[in-house]
């Protein structure tokens, strides 16, 4: 949970656009730009969710996942 | 990840052991000083210990939906108490399902556990509060459409500080239940569970030193890590999809839709959840915590029973649950059907794509439903109220070996049903006929596990009932030509002379399986027909003695013993 910009107890939950993990901190960004508006908990995420994009059918990604 | 050729593998069972030793002790402990029959008869709660990084270390097997939300709880409640606020004899409590959480009633309680001044674990106790506020007695408010009507939320929050009391905490929790006598004697049963296992835990450390116990804990995750990995790589490599259904939400009649895709890839699993329905208006959602632990649950059903379970178990595994899904809940919608119902449904369409892997794995689906019926009144003698979670069992799937267990707690509970002695001794009901459902399993070569009956008359002036349950429409689905269960039914009977209704028909509410505060009164009945489970491989390769032997036991009628399995078993009746 985070707390509004200006303070207040305005709850907010932010989540991983791939896993749906709750993300506390900045979180991370793909470089691709037109993945640009999604957050990811983790570089296992952002290239799964890279790969999927592309039409990859299982993509294979080593761990750890996070 | 170390191998384990280099750890001492003695001492780590050692430890291991006692660790699981200390969380039965901490269980029983809670569950002899609880008050409320959710404890201590249906022993919905679990007990664990953890790394001060939040890793689970150990947990004893009471309820699996705990066991398997434990990591993601602790780590949440750690983001929001940092290890720097935490200090001795602190007790933090936590139900948040935002943040972590299961469902709004299961809370969590944590203890720091100390040596030589330094934190060096948590001991987690995890139950189920039978009363939580909102608009139903008992906490389950099926027609619930916010979060907020489901109870009071409790985020992570300290209960005790120092060792003592934070009575600021406990007004506002006990002053947000209809039941403040019975939550605060629950609160005090977790809280005792947690502080005995903090003393037994640091007695172990104490025993075999600060860095042996480390080392221990550190191998002990990567043996449990290394067990889980060469267990998935015995699984053939592939994708495995599956779907099942959910009757509906309570509050619109549309199916739900949980779909899996297990993509297997030599030692791990990736487990999708793309394609399952959007979160829906009703109290069947699941947060993410439900989901992590419904797919964890799933495999360790599939995997070696021996791995110890602690997170390293589940480092192999990743959940993929798309936000704003009925899989992934977005505040502030109501979800807390999502660890009972919906829990046994994704672990089911888990356990489905994985037995297309390898059949000799796989299970035929189990009831699915914990049944839920709550209610609450005013005591006439004490002139206090009363509120009850009642769990009934269901039919279990068969398996490629045997027929499916009959009235067993769903996938996720591994609870008991409160006694009928002691429930008529707690509750204003009598318990006219308690049974198991006749013809109520899947056919098949093995059949399927049976459901059961049970018929309450009220016996107060009124009680207040509600419930949260589900396949009235999707039946447990069977495997390898198996059939159905049979589906679940709640019945309504006004008098002797009525006919029996479903609450639609009784009460005009919207969903047969899910309804909210139906006033009964003196006199009338509850009939509450579970779910059985499906059934594994073709009717005609059964053993016929099997056949007479059910037919015998009253498991399947004589008709069943003819049109089913083809079998002329006595006189057909």
């Amino acid at each position: 949970m985070r707390f509004a910009p200006c303070g207040y107890y305005i709850e907010s939950y932010i989540k991983c656009d791939n896993c749906g993990v709750l993300i506390y901190d900045d979180g991370l960004r793909a470089l691709q730009p037109e993945f640009n508006e999604k957050l990811f908990c983790s570089e296992w995420c952002i290239a799964w969710f890279t790969e999927k994009a592309a039409g990859v059918e299982q993509p294979k990604i080593d761990l750890p996942f996070d | 990840m170390r191998s384990t050729k280099d750890m001492d593998l003695v001492t780590m069972n050692i430890i291991e052991s006692t660790m699981l030793s200390t969380c039965r002790e901490m269980g029983i402990t809670l569950m002899k000083t609880s008050y409320s029959t959710i404890f201590n008869e249906a022993l919905d709660f679990t007990c664990g210990i953890a790394s001060p990084q939040g890793e689970m270390l150990a947990a004893a097997e009471f309820c699996p939906a705990q066991i398997g939300g434990m990591p993601l709880l602790i780590k949440s409640c750690l983001e929001e108490i940092p290890l720097s606020e935490i200090e001795p004899g602190d007790v933090i409590v936590h139900n948040d399902p935002y943040r972590g959480g299961l469902h709004t009633p299961e809370h969590t309680l944590f203890c720091p556990v100390y040596v030589c001044d330094e934190l060096v674990a948590f001991t987690v106790a995890i139950g189920h509060v039978a009363e939580v506020g909102g608009m139903v007695p008992g906490g389950f408010p099926s027609e619930a459409t916010e979060i907020f009507h489901e109870g009071i939320r409790v985020p992570p929050v300290k209960i005790k500080k120092r060792g003592a009391d934070v009575p600021e905490v406990w007004k506002l929790w006990l002053a947000n239940v209809r039941t403040p006598r019975y939550n605060y004697g629950d609160m005090r049963a977790m809280i005792a569970g947690v502080e005995q296992g903090a003393i037994r835990l640091a007695e172990i450390i104490e025993k075999y030193s600060l860095a042996t116990f480390k080392q221990t804990c550190a191998d002990l995750l990567d043996y449990s890590e290394a067990r889980m990995r060469a267990e998935i790589d015995e699984i053939p490599d592939g994708r495995y999809d599956f779907v099942d259904y959910m009757d509906n939400d309570g509050v619109s009649d549309s199916e739900i839709r949980i779909e899996a895709h297990c993509y297997v890839d030599g030692e791990r699993i990736v487990v999708d959840f793309t394609g399952s329905s959007p979160q829906v208006a009703g109290p069947i959602n699941a947060t993410l915590g439900v989901a992590w632990s419904a797919t964890y649950n799933a495999i360790l059903h599939l995997t070696d029973p021996s791995i110890p379970k602690n997170s390293g178990c589940f480092r192999p595994i990743k959940v993929i649950a798309p936000r704003g899904t009925v899989v992934n809940v977005d505040f502030p919608a109501p979800e807390v059907g999502g660890n009972t119902e919906t829990h046994p449904r994704i672990a089911g369409a888990v356990i489905g794509a994985l037995a297309q892997a390898d059949p000799s794995r796989g299970m035929a689906a189990e009831g699915g439903t914990h049944l839920n019926f709550v209610f609450g009144g005013q005591d006439q003698k004490n002139n206090e109220y009363f509120a009850c979670y009642d769990i009934e069992v269901v039919g279990w799937g068969a398996r490629p070996f045997a027929d499916g267990n009959n009235a067993t707690d769903s996938i996720n509970g591994n609870c008991r049903v409160i006694p009928v002695e002691v429930f008529e001794t707690r509750y204003p009901w009598l318990t006219e006929e308690y049974s198991l459902r006749q013809d109520s399993g899947g056919i098949g070569q093995y059949r399927g596990g049976l459901g059961t009956s049970k018929t309450w008359r009220c016996l107060d002036a009124e009680i207040t009932c509600t419930q949260l349950t589900d396949r009235h429409a999707h039946q447990a689905w069977g495997l390898e030509g198996g059939g159905p269960g049979a589906p679940g039914q709640t019945l309504y009977q006004h008098d002797d002379d009525a006919p029996w209704q479903t609450m639609v028909e009784a009460f005009n509410k919207r969903s047969t399986s899910k309804w909210s505060n139906v006033k009964i009164t003196q006199g009338e009945r509850i009939r509450l027909l579970t779910p059985g489970g499906g059934g594994w491989g073709d009717t005609g390769a059964r053993d016929p003695a099997q056949i007479t032997s059910d037919v015998a036991d009253g498991f399947i009628s004589k008709g069943s013993a003819i049109d089913d399995f083809g079998r002329q078993v006595g006189d057909k009746s």
